[in-house]
């Protein structure tokens, strides 16, 4: 695994800027096409937005500790959070059969990252949600 | 987000700019509903200067269409950057919403 770099946010949307910021970073001292550095930075807005947004039952300051990382041609991204129990997995996928006046608005964000990401792996460790992403480079 | 808004012979086009995401998409919402309460029914949005779109602003999206239609109005999509295509592909909206390279053939499809 090459040295990559991991930065804490807390529980507040505004943080996302550092996010996308990192992933800037991280996209330009790996190589990374701006198209694939789009799509990092929105896999991991919609799964730290539903932690900030959903993942805790009280009013408080929450860490959420986020990991980027390569090894050989795939790049792996590790979320660590104290948020409730929460495995993006068993999320349903929107429905896209369905009509778009009766076209459900939701689940939209799970589904993108399912998509764009070539493994997802998740465990509840102790207190901690870990959730393991994996993308194939070229 | 920016978002310049323009007449254009019955068709009203929002010019967006800028990021579209959790922060900033009500700021479209608020214009979508804007629009609906005078009564607009042909919108246009112009995509040519936004640079980040998460699945809130997609969602706005949704729910502007899915308003409009209502009303038998119409809602056209143009010049979305290359690289954040195939996101509106992968939601399925390219099934959904008419989507143009220009402004200008955008327009077209109006007439």
């Amino acid at each position: 695994m090459q040295p990559g770099f991991s930065l804490r946010i807390h529980n507040r949307l505004l943080e996302l800027d550092r996010i996308a910021d990192a992933v800037e970073v991280f996209g330009e001292a790996h190589g990374l096409p701006h198209k694939l550095r789009f799509k990092i930075r929105l896999v991991l807005d919609e799964l730290l937005t539903n932690i900030i947004n959903y993942g805790y039952c009280d009013n408080g300051d929450h860490v959420v500790r986020v990991s980027m990382g390569q090894d050989g041609s795939r790049l792996r991204f590790v979320l660590e959070d104290d948020a409730r129990p929460f495995n993006p997995l068993s999320a349903k996928s929107p429905d896209f059969e369905t009509s778009v006046a009766d076209r459900k608005i939701g689940g939209l964000g799970i589904h993108l990252v399912r998509v764009i990401m070539d493994r997802v792996a998740y465990e509840r460790v102790g207190g901690t949600n870990r959730l393991i992403l994996e993308k194939d480079i070229d | 987000m920016q978002l310049v808004e323009k007449e254009n012979d019955g068709i009203t086009v929002l010019e967006l700019g800028g990021r579209l995401d959790s922060n900033t998409s009500k700021v479209l919402e608020d214009k979508v509903m804007e629009l609906l309460g005078q009564g607009k029914k042909q919108v246009l949005m112009d995509f040519k200067e936004v640079d980040y779109i998460n699945s809130t602003g997609l969602r706005v999206l949704l729910l502007a269409l899915q308003q409009l239609k209502k009303i038998q109005g119409r809602l056209v999509l143009s010049t979305i950057k290359d690289y954040m295509k195939e996101v509106f592909e992968i939601s399925g909206y390219t099934e959904i919403f008419p989507i143009y390279a220009t402004q200008e053939e955008a327009l077209a499809h109006f007439s």
